[in-house]
């Protein structure tokens, strides 16, 4: 009995100082701002960057950064971490959320609380948020992976969306307009939207979907996708289904995704905005809304370090703005 | 004396030799059969309703969906067959294609060397499930339960959570999963390949047999000297083989390897082998049952797309699915065992 | 003096487990100094009593020697039921008895496939996992609801008067001391516990086997509609996935609790410290910001650790007889 006890305890023991050293990242100084960020999930690179960004404005505004979320891209998961944060007292969250209506109550009691909400990447419901750091406004981002998709077939022909979720605002409105254009702007009419599918921004996932409609729609020109985990996705399947030249892949993607699927010629265009600059702005909104300095008023602005100035639209929302579309001629100039 | 004993050590459920012996070969093959039809059935059913099923290129999509399935759902019969299971497939396809996928990137000119790394890890994480379940006493559920767990926390701690984009892969394994053999995806012939070695090894080789053997009746067969715990043990080994392999080919097959490669493997793998008759009160089972399992799993999701049907629908009719090949599964076995009792 | 020795034997598990739960909840005040807080610990309770309550049901179950895989996929078919109740405007007292009675009939499913047709528990109620689930998003579909009306989140979303103390906390240990009294001293207890250890036994003496299992199953499944009606005021939505893939952590709490996996062993109090000493580590943990794999990682290990121990603690003791 007591061997057993002392088993136990050993054993808790050994775990405990095992894991203590992966403990909390940040200490908690009396005048520091502490500032968490919270992404979609972790282990996409594309989140790694967004927060080696903010980890860079972090230190130049001297706040305390933390960053941290559930590795799955799973809701509730993701309610769970934004609650545990909540409970580690921090001054500022920053969010991308899976689901926007979801992560509302963690996020409504946080601002209840003081601490001060802002969304990037992927919006929450506007009154759980103090500020929306839009990486590019909706028409904007369509406009731009309509552009590629041109690049790629200027003929036109059919197209398919591929989004995380029917609850990612972004992607949901990305095709919404894109679709609004190719049906009202003499530039896109030869575009067709045929489906929507989800991939819940799963890789394996994602290549199933994408085969499954090349050959439901075997007529398919192109597959467009918001999502950065998707549209590389796309590119393979499209590599292995043996497509390659006549369908073709677009949309959001980091460079070291689709850098091979250029360099090879099978695609010919993708687009993002630099998420590590995205990471870095929301951090400078952050530090400014919890310093008073920054006000949800239409037509403020916000000095986003070497960023320069931004304003606040609609909704508390802030664009970024500035779109990077990659081709075989620029994509070695990019190293992310 | 053990080579005596491995000439008589019996093939599945027959211990009396003659006639029972070739009524339960038979009904193992009707298991089989029965199988095999209902892939039939649920291939009309979709070529009847919808457009572009049955054609060439629909099937090779089928095929290919299919293949990797086999080749795990084969390892996770292994393990059924000795009547335990094995939930950590996925996270042995995620340790092992992750690291697989890491040093194929630091090393791209090893060539070959990948895969043995990949089927090295699967072949160790292999021997920690089965040294936990037959020495370790740990019931099977309970010992993949944790180091499904386990194995996939070390994925993360491994890769920082950070993936390989496929760019870092070297070319021909990306090259490798898409080739064909005369039209036929190379994958699909590997996983054949793996279906008819292991199915010939567990007829014929001693080593093999045993694994039926300890699965039936683990009482009788402690009573016949077998030592059940390394026939387990073995059985845990090479099922973590062929999943390392079969995680190589997965990373092949998706290009770029995030730290959540495979997760929910091992539900799909479990399925596929309950609808290919391999019993999950362990001894019997033909790995013939599980290609076609996987075969029926894969066409009814393709079926599901080319219909236009939502997603979840697909959900419920492989549940369904696999409630109905258990009834008719049990069923067939009863009618066995009446058999058996009329003959006295 | 032997009476006492013998008491303590027998619940040889659940004092350690007590310790566990002590020495956990001191490496989490040392991990972060913001787990001692009161607010903070009543918050983070709520992320085990869904899945606590499930627990009970499914230790039922696993005691009279079978496995149910499905509840999640069952709690999933009752939330997605609870939106469509809340859409029509229906009044909570008639959408709550509606799940109760769906769950009843789904567990009644799982039970006569494995009693009444002898079909493999595990193998089955895999199958039945993925019908369920497969209902859950046919009637709730992709897009999952979100505007429950307020008596719908009463029970899940609510703190009790004025203290920080969340309604379903004292709910949980109601469901607990039901269990108790069920498992530990009624007829239909003794009789689950009974067909776990020797289920022929209990056949020739003229108890319906297969209708104790039958029960078993409806009562895990009326746990998991209980989880439903908390899960959909604790969240707030309702989707085809919710609570996809808890399985996993349902069953870790049943066999930490120190219930056999073959059945006719096993203790509610075991599975309640069991239950509480996951929470303990899990709060401390992520109060740390130790990531979600890591934090499996020691879990996983930990339940491997607690078998072996227990089986060598035995054969040892046996053995230096």
């Amino acid at each position: 009995m007591k061997k057993t006890i002392a088993l136990a305890v050993a054993l808790s023991l050994v775990a405990g100082s095992v894991f203590a050293s992966g403990g909390a990242e940040s200490s908690s100084s009396a005048k520091k701002y502490r500032i968490f960020m919270n992404p979609k999930f972790t282990g996409l690179s594309y989140f790694e960057v967004c927060a080696n960004g903010a980890k860079e404005a972090a230190k130049e505004l001297g706040v305390d950064f933390v960053y941290t979320g559930s590795e799955q891209a799973d809701v509730q998961l993701q309610v769970q971490s934004l609650e545990n944060i909540v409970s580690q007292k921090p001054d500022a969250i920053i969010v991308s959320a899976i689901d926007l209506n979801a992560v509302a109550p963690p996020l409504v009691k946080a601002m209840a609380k003081g601490i001060k909400v802002i969304s990037y990447d992927a919006d929450t419901a506007a009154n759980a948020r103090d500020f929306f750091c839009n990486q590019m406004s909706y028409e904007g981002a369509a406009r731009a992976m309509l552009d590629c998709a041109l690049l790629n077939a200027p003929e036109g022909g059919e197209l398919a969306f591929i989004a995380a979720s029917p609850t990612s605002p972004n992607h949901m409105a990305h095709i919404k307009i894109m679709t609004e254009l190719c049906q009202t702007e003499a530039k896109y009419k030869m575009f067709k939207p045929v489906s929507t599918q989800f991939a819940g921004d799963d890789e394996a996932k994602s290549i199933e979907v994408s085969i499954n409609l090349m050959q439901a729609y075997p007529n398919l020109r192109g597959i467009i996708s918001s999502s950065a985990v998707s549209a590389p996705a796309a590119a393979r399947a499209i590599q292995s289904a043996g497509k390659v030249g006549k369908v073709f892949a677009t949309g959001v993607a980091l460079p070291s995704s689709i850098r091979s699927y250029l360099k090879d010629g099978s695609q010919k265009a993708f687009f993002i905005w630099d998420p590590a600059m995205l990471g870095y702005m929301s951090v400078y909104v952050a530090k400014a809304s919890l310093d008073g300095t920054l006000k949800n008023v239409v037509g403020s602005k916000v000095k986003a370090g070497k960023l320069g100035e931004f304003t606040v639209g609609k909704d508390g929302e802030i664009v970024y703005g500035k779109p990077l579309i990659f081709t075989p001629q620029n994509i070695d100039e990019y190293k992310f | 004396m053990s080579a005596a004993l491995d000439s008589t050590v019996p093939n599945g459920r027959d211990f009396r030799m003659g006639l029972a012996a070739k009524v339960s070969r038979n009904t193992l093959r009707l298991r089989v059969v029965s199988v095999f039809l209902s892939f039939i059935a649920v291939a009309v059913v979709f070529s009847l309703t919808t457009p572009n099923f049955l054609t060439l290129q629909n099937m090779k999509i089928i095929a290919f969906n299919a293949a990797l399935l086999t080749i795990v759902a084969c390892a996770e019969a292994m393990v059924v067959l000795t009547r335990n299971l094995d939930v950590s497939v996925g996270s042995v396809i995620g340790l092992a294609g992750y690291v697989a996928a890491k040093f194929a990137a630091a090393f791209p000119s090893s060539g070959p060397l990948i895969v043995i790394v990949a089927v090295a890890i699967g072949l160790a994480l292999g021997l920690l499930n089965g040294l936990a379940v037959s020495y370790g006493r740990v019931p099977s559920i309970v010992a993949t339960l944790g180091t499904l767990s386990i194995f996939r926390g070390i994925t993360y701690i491994i890769g920082h959570g950070i993936e390989v984009p496929s760019g870092d892969l070297p070319k021909w394994m990306i090259r490798g999963a898409d080739a064909t053999v005369f039209g036929v995806p190379l994958i699909v012939l590997l996983a054949l390949a793996v279906v008819f070695v292991l199915n010939q090894l567990l007829r014929n080789v001693p080593l093999f047999r045993r694994v039926y053997a300890v699965g039936s009746n683990p009482a009788a067969a402690v009573f016949y000297g077998l030592r059940s715990n390394r026939v387990v043990l073995f059985a845990y080994a090479v099922a973590g083989a062929l999943v390392g392999l079969a995680a190589f080919l997965y990373v092949s097959r998706v290009g770029t390897v995030t730290v959540n490669l495979g997760r929910d493997w091992e539900m799909i793998a479990l399925a596929a082998v309950v609808l290919g008759g391999v019993s999950t009160t362990g001894g019997s089972g033909n790995l013939f049952g599980v290609l076609f399992g996987a075969l029926i799993l894969s066409s009814i999701d393709n079926g599901l797309v080319l219909a236009h049907a939502p997603e979840f629908w697909r959900m419920f009719i492989q549940g369904t699915a696999i409630v109905a090949a258990i009834a008719l599964d049990a069923g067939i076995e009863r009618r066995i065992q009446k058999m058996f009792r009329h003959k006295g | 003096m032997d009476a006492i020795r013998i008491n303590v034997n027998k619940h040889r598990w659940e004092l350690i487990l007590l310790g566990l739960i002590a020495v956990a909840a001191a490496w989490a005040t040392q991990l972060s100094p913001y787990y001692l807080e009161s607010g903070q610990l009543f918050n983070s309770s709520r992320n085990f009593v869904f899945t606590g309550i499930m627990a009970l049901g499914l230790m039922t179950v696993i005691v009279t020697g079978e496995m149910d895989l499905s509840l999640p996929s069952i709690l999933a078919v009752c939330t997605v039921l609870l939106a469509k109740a809340s859409a029509a405007s229906v009044p909570l007292p008639l959408a709550v008895i509606g799940i109760f009675l769906v769950a009843a009939c789904l567990g009644a499913v799982n039970g006569l496939l494995v009693a009444k047709m002898r079909l493999p528990a595990l193998a089955v109620t895999l199958g039945t996992m993925g019908a369920f689930r497969g209902v859950a998003f046919i009637i709730g579909s992709e897009v999952g609801y979100t505007g429950f009306s307020d008596s719908y989140k009463y029970l899940g979303g609510t703190l009790i008067g004025e203290t920080e103390i969340p309604l379903m906390l004292p709910v949980f240990f109601i469901v607990v001391v039901l269990f108790v009294v069920v498992l530990h001293f009624t007829t239909f207890g003794r009789r689950v516990y009974a067909i776990g250890n020797n289920a022929n036994a209990v056949a020739y003496s003229g108890i319906s086997v297969a209708g104790t299992k039958v029960t078993a199953y409806v009562l895990s499944a009326l746990t998991a509609a209980l989880g439903a009606w908390i899960f959909v005021g604790q969240y707030g939505s309702a989707r085809g996935d919710n609570a996809n893939g808890v399985i996993l952590a349902v069953i870790t709490s049943v066999v930490l609790g120190g219930v056999d996996i073959n059945g006719g062993k096993g203790n509610v109090l075991g599975v309640l410290f069991s239950i509480l000493f996951l929470w303990t580590l899990r709060n401390g943990m992520g109060l740390a910001n130790i990531a979600g794999p890591i934090q499996q990682l020691i879990i996983g290990a930990l339940l491997i650790a607690a078998v072996l121990v227990s089986n060598f603690a035995v054969s040892f003791r046996t053995s230096v007889k």
